[in-house]
């Protein structure tokens, strides 16, 4: 069985359909890619899954549990962890509250502050800012909050991760190291993963499967390479370029 | 732990000095004292709210109105302890009917939401005191200053010892999660409605039994006393002054308050608001942590 599952999925803002009718599975264990050119729709659907936004259309089963409605906490709690395109840090809290909070709410619901800060530790050197734990999340670069990011959604103890362009904005070498980071922690806590990348090296190397979604509408779906020839995406991709 | 014991043996040093006040000082000294005590008990309330959800309520004095209230109506038929018992559960529970469909809008929204409540609850009760065919009702016969000291000194110690704990508690990390960017503490697993709900009523409760405490101070109601905007605005004077979201800061703001007030507003009462005026701008702009805020800097720098 899948451990989340779309069926006919959708969402209007006013008159714009930002995702439309969208069937998707995700596998257990698997890293799945979701690529589309700006505005086609990705994050408003990590948005349904986890609970910010309630789709307009459609149902979407978690470990065949509807969860299509739900609050963002209750998702989350049942396993859902989402790091935002826009990253959301708790400027004001140092790095280490940042991650503690996360461990206290979340699907683990830490009692004890003292071990949530411990398990936060832990977070933070496998995201490595472990030596900037002590300093106001305000400080960081965008890479630091970017793994900031990871780390709080991490930190929840979830079994599916929903990673949004966490990749975006870094340099090549920051993009290798983000890849490599993003498999360990894939292996480790036996997660399953959806990512969201406009970079295409990015999602080659981390992903199985990839679909790509164009105007809200899922328009392919396959391993990679297939993916880089098909012409629906590639024409997806040129006609937004010369748009 | 060791923080927390260090804290609880200066509080109870803190308390065994005032509970003194009484039986050296006279009925100045005490008046000062009870000042500092109801300012404290009323901030620290607040800063579990506001300060620590970012919720900003410039309308605590309908707690303390109400409070008072609850007093008058409770008055020559219950014991007054019980009294101020009731009161405390009764803003309380009207901090939780009104938490919910406050607590849903944000920044200066909820900052204008909440005097608006305040003042509408306050014409409210003038309403209802005019149909009751009351206008000012005596209160003979309470307890003396002493006693509303004794009560007040309990509830200070009662609110910083909440502040303190919620601070350090799992809760508070929720709190202060909201606070910082409410989208993100709810898609950790927070229960956001719920906590602001939460921390609303705790920071309501506290303030009704200080108003009813302190209605008996005098022996006559006035709901446009009770219910006054200035307390309203002078617990957010203090909190920033004091500055963050801690225990410390209202103490700080608080006797910042308390010694103007004695040495200016006695002089010179009409210098008293321009200078607090004055001080509130400066403070935000200048010193936004607030006392708190430079004498922490101050320690770090020391080592
Ligand atoms: N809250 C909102 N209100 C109105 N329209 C919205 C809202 N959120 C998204 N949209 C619209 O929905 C469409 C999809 O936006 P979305 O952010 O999901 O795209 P995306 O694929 O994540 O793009 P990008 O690659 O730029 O991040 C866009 O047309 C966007 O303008
Ligand atoms: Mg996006």
């Amino acid at each position: 069985m899948s451990l989340l599952e779309l069926k006919g999925v959708g969402r209007r803002f006013g008159g714009v359909v930002a995702v439309d009718a969208m069937d998707m599975t995700v596998d257990e264990g698997e890293i799945l890619g979701l690529m589309g050119a700006n505005g086609a729709g990705k994050t408003t659907l990590f948005a349904l899954i986890a609970g910010n936004l309630r789709p307009s259309a459609g149902e979407i089963r978690f470990r065949g549990r509807r969860i299509d409605g739900l609050r963002p906490d209750r998702v989350n709690r049942l396993g859902i962890a989402r790091a935002f395109q826009i990253v959301r840090p708790f400027a004001g809290l140092s790095v280490l509250e940042n991650v503690a909070v996360a461990s206290l709410f979340g699907a683990g619901r830490e009692r004890s502050i003292r071990r949530a800060e411990e398990n936060a530790f832990e977070v933070l050197e496998e995201v490595g800012l472990s030596d900037r734990a002590r300093d106001p999340a305000g400080t960081l670069t965008l890479a630091g909050r970017k793994r900031l990011e990871i780390a709080r959604a991490l930190a929840t103890r979830p079994r599916l991760l929903l990673l949004d362009e966490v990749m975006a904005g870094l340099t090549p070498v920051e993009v290798s190291e983000a890849l490599q980071m993003v498999l360990t922690l894939k292996e480790r806590h036996g997660l399953t993963i959806v990512v969201i990348e406009h970079v295409m090296r990015a999602l080659m190397r981390l992903c199985e499967r990839l679909v790509v979604l164009h105007h809200g509408v899922r328009i392919a779906e396959g391993a990679p390479d297939e993916i880089a020839a098909d012409p629906r995406v590639i024409e997806a991709y040129l006609g937004r370029a010369r748009e | 732990m060791a923080e927390h014991s260090r804290f609880l043996a200066l509080l109870a040093v803190a308390v065994a000095a005032f509970a003194l006040v009484p039986r050296l000082g006279g009925d100045y000294a005490i008046g000062v004292a009870l000042n500092l005590l109801m300012w404290i008990a009323l901030t620290q309330s607040w800063v579990v709210l506001s300060a620590m959800t970012g919720y900003v309520s410039l309308g605590h004095a309908v707690f303390f109105g109400a409070g008072a209230y609850a007093m008058v109506l409770c008055f020559g038929s219950l014991p007054f302890w019980l009294s101020v018992i009731v009161a405390g559960a009764a803003t309380g529970l009207l901090a939780l009917l009104v938490g919910y469909p406050c607590l849903r809008v944000r920044g200066p929204y909820f900052v204008i939401l909440t005097f608006g409540l305040a003042e509408l609850v306050k014409f409210v009760v003038i309403n209802v005191e005019a149909a009751l065919g009351q206008f000012g009702r005596l209160l003979f016969g309470g307890p003396g200053l002493a006693q509303i000291f004794y009560v007040v000194l309990v509830l200070a110690a009662v609110s910083v010892i909440v502040t303190w704990f919620v601070r350090r508690s799992r809760f508070g990390a929720g709190l202060r999660a909201i606070r910082e960017n409410e989208e993100a503490a709810e898609t950790l697993g927070i229960d956001v409605a719920r906590y602001k709900v939460l921390a609303f009523a705790l920071s309501a409760i506290v303030p009704g039994m200080v108003g009813a405490a302190m209605v008996l101070r005098t022996t006559y109601f006035e709901p446009l006393d009770l219910f006054n905007p200035i307390t309203s605005f002078t617990i957010v004077s203090i909190a920033i002054i004091g500055g963050g979201d801690d225990v410390p800061g209202p103490v700080y703001g608080a006797l910042f308050l308390v010694l103007m007030q004695e040495l200016l507003w006695a002089n010179w009462p009409e210098v008293y608001m321009i200078l607090l005026g004055g001080l509130l701008v400066a403070f935000v702009l200048g010193v936004p942590d607030g006392i708190h805020g430079r004498v922490a800097a101050w320690r770090k720098a020391r080592g």
